[in-house]
């Protein structure tokens, strides 16, 4: 995308702004959210850019976690979950501000099919049309009030956010550059679910509502993360695609989600209960 | 229709919901309500096994308090009866 596209884009967003959008700006200014992640094996260093040869297995596993990712404009099955989220808060919104906040969040969410579609076209333009649908449960699950739905942008796009600061030293330079503002939204999206949250724990049967609830999400959001002792790991880093395993990164996560779901008043789910990939 | 998508809407069906017609190119479903036609939020296709069963059975409690379901009223009868 070029220097002034992506000023048209910033510019419009910064209309948008609210008291409390973009949630990312409130959580950036009390320092650095987000835990280091940092790759703590050897590894030779790479350096890819676009329209440069790639290895096969780069490419392939490139490919696979762009694949995974999913926020690109030419897979259909993403715009059509952006439409479920419409379709929810239009029958689930507590208020017209909240609803609205709901559209600022999609608005920046096509922000991102437009950044990964850019990316996805200089890899493989075959690749950037192929319709691929969420494939994990967490997107699946049933969400049936908008306390579903804050823990749905509380955990997985926090989910987001840890796999942008990833990609921050990313071999892939097109995926480094782009990760800042991806890592920061995404953040921001997670922020939107925990003010939610917030707002609907202020009450004795909003918090029983969420405690029941998070059996629910707190499994799938660590499950998000794949299993522990994935083979594809270790490849991943030593290509610099990734820079810790599995359990690095959920250990990371947990600490986090775990905190902020601690002052919230709710009381922590085993971590290995109702868990479908350890 | 697929085995999970099955297992959603007879699990739903239990406490007074029903499956809409798929959305979102096949893979979403509206939950309506079996009482009044309203939207109760959404599932989608890509459950594993057994969990839609166990989820629904799961919230029993909180269609009878009504802290889920429609406002008319309609999941909290059926689950009491």
């Amino acid at each position: 995308m070029s220097a002034g596209e992506m000023d048209a884009i910033r510019e419009a967003e910064e209309r948008g702004r609210t008291d409390v959008w973009p949630f990312w700006r409130r959580a950036y200014a009390a320092g650095d959210p987000l835990p280091r992640i940092e790759c703590a094996v050897a590894r030779p260093t790479y350096r890819f850019d676009e329209g440069d040869a790639l290895p096969a297995e780069y490419r392939e596993l490139l490919t696979k976690m762009l694949r995974h990712e999913g926020e690109r404009a030419g897979n259909k099955s993403f715009l059509g979950f952006m439409g479920t989220c419409l379709d929810l808060a239009e029958a689930l919104y507590p208020t017209r501000e909240a609803r609205l906040v709901k559209a600022e969040y999609l608005a920046e969410e096509l922000k991102h099919a437009i950044m990964f579609h850019r990316l996805a076209v200089g890899l493989d333009r075959d690749f950037a049309l192929r319709d691929v649908p969420y494939a994990h449960y967490t997107f699946h699950l049933p969400r049936e009030t908008w306390a579903d739905d804050a823990y749905f942008h509380f955990f997985v796009d926090l989910n987001g956010a840890f796999h942008a600061r990833d990609w921050r030293e990313s071999s892939y330079l097109p995926l480094a550059k782009m990760s800042a503002t991806v890592e920061r939204d995404e953040l921001g999206h997670s922020e939107m679910g925990y003010h939610f949250l917030q707002e609907i724990c202020g009450d004795a049967r909003g918090r029983r509502l969420c405690q029941h609830l998070l059996e629910k999400w707190y499994p799938a959001a660590l499950d998000m993360f794949g299993r522990s002792d994935s083979k594809n790991a270790p490849v991943f880093i030593q290509w610099g695609l990734k820079s810790v395993d599995n359990a690095e990164i959920r250990r990371l996560y947990k600490g986090y989600v775990d905190a902020k779901l601690v002052a919230l008043g709710l009381d922590l789910p085993d971590e290995h209960k109702n868990r479908r990939f350890l | 229709m697929s085995e999970i998508v099955e297992e959603i809407r007879t699990a739903y069906a239990r406490v007074g919901i029903q499956l809409d017609q798929p959305a979102a190119y096949g893979t979403y479903y509206r939950l309506l309500c079996a009482g009044c036609g309203r939207m109760v939020g959404n599932v989608g296709d890509r459950l594993l096994p057994g969990m839609a069963t166990e989820l629904v059975e799961r919230q029993r409690a909180l269609y009878a308090d009504g802290l889920l379901g429609c406002s008319c009223g309609h999941q909290q009868r059926s689950v009491a009866r």
